[in-house]
């Protein structure tokens, strides 16, 4: 992950609002126009930080893990079944503590899947793309299943909201950048947490080992690190962060649950770590852009673009591959991702 | 495919004892086996006969939903709300209950599940389960059939129709819409109204969509208007994506919209509370989402409704009691409530929308939307 | 690294790392490899069973209306036949991309495709270039649909060739541009211009398109016979050709395969050809045999449950039959099960989830019974390389 290729994310971000001006310039005014675009980049760009965040804590220890998509859709069930259960018994006055419960509860679902996962793939050693799957088919299933048996007979319950917009007052009137700093919480906690998953990875013992881990375990278990246990803390706090995701989707962005509702983006999150090099700020910034080509598909039609809707709705899709193809140079996984770790068996 | 390598059971002790423990293993796993199949036997054949017919005492109401499920807030709960209040309203009603597709290649099979059990009205949900339906109250001329957005004519595909005991319920979603629109229209102060809405290919969803686009015309030619639709999904999500829903009203409000339509199922409930989060008006769809959609009372200004439930009860209604109106039953659309708002439509704006009520009702005011999308 | 064949443990030699071989017989090793999907399925049904006991609702009930939905009629068997027919394609489809070690999950996007053109083909062909007789018009239709299947499972195999970007998320992206581009042409071009038509559907197909019933007032079609006939022909290309070989050899140890002077890049391409070429044929044959037209229909997962059937059948193609069985009675009977005991059919998933897990794992089921391995697991992952 170089600082040129981060670089280029964010001029391929600029590139991205900049089409957004040139197509809209006839029915709005361009910082109208790069205000929206940048308000709705930053959030639809916030499950793929922290799916991608999820990623990286997963990779950098050795584990391939394809089941955030499963991770998120848990995490957003389980959390938005937590703030109803809260809402009901705390009332109305209550609001922030129910959603605040709720995002706990998501965090702990993810945690928990991320525990699944690690006892598959790390304790059991089962291929983890296929843990991967199976987490990611529970997960479908499961959800799909208990908010029909939980839901149908008397619709959806009355969802407590979504948390608040925070405006950091001075910085959120500024012209073109302002909405910027008007956010919500999970939205902010996602730069938070790349910062500080920066900072753990790589200034850290534990990112240290963490890494070591990843790249060369036998030599790790060697120098007396427990590859075993290192490995099983980074999935859960995988799990966590992308538990925070899935919090994103039933108590912040709209407060209701639909199966299947992340459609995807577990999958873009992955192609966000990949592609920015199994780095946290690298993975911000690839979520950032995949998060621009959405804003863009979602204007486009207000836009008047003569392009029918489905064909742009291609757009995140044929994006992310294009990233992983190589556009700018290809990454290097962390050598030892996704080849379980035997500590009996002779070294190969 | 690689294989690990390593052998885990023994970990290296004595073969001899390894070989007996696998013979041991090994009748073990013949034991599991034959238990697992007598238990799988056992499930089988314990079970009874509750394919066949009931006698049937009372009478069953059934449905068939389209492929959208029964909790989406919108169509398939709207019927089955409404075969609901039958039950509740209709004497002598003694079940109902419904079947969820999941998968188009099902429709015949639901149906058959009610047929076959010889239940006395079948409500089929959707434009996709017409030919079924109509195939079905072909075959069982003693069962009562509603199909639910459902408007067939005589023609090569259809050479009975209309069937004595197959009623299809349509709307006139365009003039709701229309309303809607002159609505949104007359209250803008920014001269911006927007529109968000579930695909065009749907043909209720198109005829609200554009009957908006006409209203809006018709009441104040030189507002501004903004129609997105959800096109660039499949028909699994265009109904319940709430998130592209409110990300789309958002940027639609961004464009000056201050007065928006949210329609389409889940998709529209999302639009509407990102546009009440934001301070602007939202106008609803289909039912009075005042009570649907609680979170947004406070900035619902009314909802173009189709009076789903009224008609659903009114059809079995008359089902049980022997009038059944077969061919197509039209069904009534309204304007609802101003509720939290009231105070703030001025009474020229109510005046005029009365008076454009009445011009859609006796025909003078014409929307001049077609039934469906024309295809490209 | 020691690398070995693994998906068929009789295959390979003995070796020092693996003294269970020699020690097992043959016939207990068979069956405990037969026990344990077996196995795993039930265990599965166990689980399932709590958990919607756990819901409120009657597990007995809900596997009493499983089983009647799919077995208990002739109807109901035909129906279950009528699921299983794309099942044992697209099965067949992701197995052979694992012998190769590769991960097809776009099985949906090269059905959808195949069906799409094979509709395409069935209803506009004669009005090109006149009246075809069905001996041609059929197999065109077929063939082209598994042509269109062939080039959308070769996009990401020429992506992983030229670029090493790994087919799991490329083929998912491709799921969903396949389904956003059939959507398109289906409210379209493609649409059916009867002015009555409201539906995202093609016209009927001509009638020499069509695969021919099996019985009378039954949905079962001539598509099942030729699923078991792709069954052999996979089966037969998998162990008996070269290519075959060719494909078993890049999935068993790609760098000793390109050392041995294999062509990498070309066989991942033709691999996951093959693998969409197969999806693409069951879209076909669901067009040809069971609708007669093309209809914008839903998200079904057939990329997962195609997963799921080739990880039960262990890739064996003969083992895929049973699989899609099990698969298509699960999900043809699900409608019963609601009907009866009010279980929504997402349990249906639940249960493949589990079925899978107990599969992937088959640690656990080996636990639970004290079961010997019958080989060594399973394992795909080459990370993202």
């Amino acid at each position: 992950m170089t600082p040129r290729r981060l670089w280029l994310m964010l001029v391929a971000v600029a590139l991205i609002v900049a089409a957004a001006v040139a197509l809209g310039r006839e029915q709005m005014a361009a910082p109208a126009i790069v205000a929206s675009m940048l308000r709705t980049t930053l959030q639809v760009a916030t499950p793929l930080t922290l799916g991608a965040l999820a990623g990286v804590y997963c990779e950098r220890a050795g584990v391939v893990n394809i089941g955030i998509e499963g991770m998120m859709l848990l995490a957003a069930f389980g959390g938005f079944v937590a703030a109803l259960a809260a809402h009901a018994a705390l009332g109305d006055a209550a609001v922030g503590q129910s959603l605040a419960v709720g995002v706990l509860a998501a965090v702990l679902c993810g945690g928990l899947a991320g525990a699944f996962l690690a006892l598959l793939c790390v304790t059991y050693r089962v291929d983890q793309i296929i843990s991967g799957t199976v987490l990611n088919v529970l997960a479908i299933g499961l959800t799909g299943y208990l908010s029909r048996q939980l839901f149908f007979q008397t619709g959806m319950p009355h969802a407590p909201g979504v948390l608040p917009t925070l405006r950091l007052p001075g910085l959120a009137d500024l012209p073109l950048v302002g909405a910027v700093f008007e956010q919500q919480p999970i939205a902010l906690a996602a730069l938070a947490l790349v910062v500080l998953t920066h900072g753990v990875l790589f200034h850290t013992v534990w990112g240290l080992r963490t890494r070591a881990v990843g790249e060369h375990p036998r030599a790790a278990d060697t120098a007396g690190i427990d590859v075993a246990r290192v490995r099983w803390v980074n999935v859960i706090v995988g799990g966590l962060v992308a538990g925070l995701a899935g919090a994103y989707f039933t108590l912040e962005s709209v407060p209701s649950f639909e199966p299947l509702m992340t459609n995807g983006r577990g999958f873009i999150a992955l192609a966000a770590m990949i592609f920015g090099g199994w780095t946290p700020l690298g993975a911000w910034a690839a979520s950032l852009m995949f998060g621009a080509a959405q804003a863009l598909q979602i204007n486009a039609q207000s836009f008047g673009l003569a392009v029918p809707s489905q064909l742009v709705g291609m757009l995140p899709y044929l994006l992310t591959m294009l990233a992983l193809a190589g556009l700018a140079g290809r990454s290097r996984p962390p050598a030892a991702d996704g080849q379980p770790y035997d500590p009996h068996e002779a070294d190969t | 495919m690689r294989t690990q390598g390593g052998t885990r059971s023994t970990n290296g002790r004595n073969p001899g004892r390894a070989a007996s423990r696998t013979a041991h293993a090994g009748h073990r796993a013949w034991c599991a086996l034959a238990l697992a199949l007598v238990g799988v036997l056992a499930l089988a054949a314990c079970g009874g006969t509750h394919g066949a017919a009931q006698g049937t005492p009372g009478f069953r109401v059934g449905l068939v939903t389209d492929v959208g499920k029964i909790d989406d807030r919108s169509f398939n709960q709207s019927v089955w709300e409404g075969v609901q209040q039958a039950q509740g309203e209709v004497p002598g009603i003694t079940e109902a209950k419904y079947v969820e597709t999941t998968d188009p290649k099902d429709y015949e099979k639901n149906i058959q599940q009610f047929t076959d059990a010889n239940y006395d009205v079948v409500v089929t949900v959707g434009f996709a389960l017409a030919d079924p339906t109509y195939e079905a109250a072909k075959r069982h001329p003693n069962i009562r059939f509603i199909g639910v957005e459902q408007v067939l004519a005589r023609d090569d595909q259809h050479p009975d129709w209309p069937l004595p005991n197959l009623v299809g319920i349509t709307f006139e979603d365009d003039k709701a819409g229309f309303l809607a629109g002159a609505l949104a229209a007359l209250t803008t102060r920014s001269g911006t109204v927007g529109a968000v809405l579930a695909t065009d290919t749907v043909p209720p969803v198109y005829r609200f969509g554009e009957g908006f686009r006409a209203g809006v015309r018709y009441a104040n030619p030189s507002a501004q208007l903004v129609v997105a639709y959800h096109n660039d999904v499949g028909l699994d999500r265009t109904f319940t994506d709430p998130e592209w829903g409110k990300t789309t009203a958002n940027a639609e409000i961004d464009r000056g919209a201050d007065v928006l339509f949210g329609a389409g199922g889940k998709t529209g409930n999302g639009a509407l509370i990102g546009i009440v989060e934001r301070g602007k008006w939202a106008i609803g769809v289909d039912t009075d989402q005042y009570y649907t959609m609680p979170e947004a009372q406070k900035g619902l200004l009314s909802s173009a409704m189709k009076l789903l439930q009224p008609a659903v009860v009114q059809l079995v209604r008359a089902a049980k009691e022997g009038t059944f109106p077969a061919g197509t039953f039209t069904g009534e659309v309204a304007l609802a409530p101003f509720h939290d708002l009231d105070s703030q439509v001025s009474a020229d704006v109510k005046g005029r929308l009365a008076e454009i009520q009445r011009g859609l009702t006796d025909g003078s005011i014409k929307t001049a939307v077609a039934a469906v999308k024309p295809a490209s | 690294m020691a690398q070995q064949p693994t998906i068929l443990a009789s295959e390979a030699a003995p070796s020092p790392s693996r003294p269970r071989a020699r020690a097992v017989p043959v016939a207990r090793a068979a069956l405990t490899a037969v026990a344990l999907p077996v196995l795993a399925v039930a265990t599965a049904l166990v689980a399932g069973g709590a958990i919607i006991a756990l819901a409120g609702r009657d597990p007995l009930l809900a596997y009493e209306g499983l089983w009647e939905g799919c077995c208990a009629s002739p109807r109901a068997l035909s129906e279950t036949l009528v699921w299983a027919t794309p099942y044992v394609f697209t099965g067949l489809g992701v197995a052979l991309a694992f012998h190769g070690g590769l991960f097809n999950i776009g099985a949906e996007g090269q059905l959808a495709l195949g069906a799409l053109v094979a509709a395409w083909l069935g209803y506009a062909l004669p009005g090109l270039v006149g009246p075809l007789p069905a001996v041609v018009h059929l197999p065109l239709v077929l063939l082209a649909g598994t042509l269109a299947g062939a080039a959308w499972g070769a996009v990401p195999g020429w992506l992983k060739a030229r670029t090493g970007a790994h087919e799991v998320i490329n083929t998912i992206m491709l799921n969903y541009v396949a389904l956003l581009a059939v959507s398109y042409l289906l409210n379209g071009p493609l649409r059916d211009p009867n002015p009555l038509n409201v539906i995202a559907r093609t016209p009927e197909i001509a009638l020499g398109a069509r695969l021919p019933r099996l019985a009378p007032d039954l949905r079962l079609h001539a598509g099942l016979l030729l699923a078991l006939v792709m069954t052999g022909v996979v089966w037969w290309g998998v162990y008996r050709t070269t290519l075959g070989f060719a494909i078993r050899a890049i999935g068993a140890n790609p760098a000793a395969a390109r050392a041995a002077g294999m062509p990498l890049g070309r066989l991942l391409v033709v691999t996951l050809a093959l693998s969409g070429a197969l999806a693409g044929l069951a879209g076909a044959v669901e067009v040809a045999g069971l609708n007669y037209r093309d209809e914008l229909g839903f998200s079904l997962g057939y990329g997962f449950d195609a997963i799921a059937i080739a990880l039960l059948a262990r890739a064996q193609p003969l083992g895929v039959i049973p699989a899609a069985l099990l698969l298509g009675a699960l999900r043809n009977g699900a409608a019963r099960m609601q009907f009866l005991a009010g279980v929504p059919v997402d349990l249906v998933v639940v249960l493949e989830g589990l079925i899978l897990l107990f599969v992937a794992a088959e640690v656990l089921v080996r636990r639970l019974y004290r079961l010997p391995a019958a080989g060594p697991p399973l394992v795909f992952t080459r990370g993202w390389r």
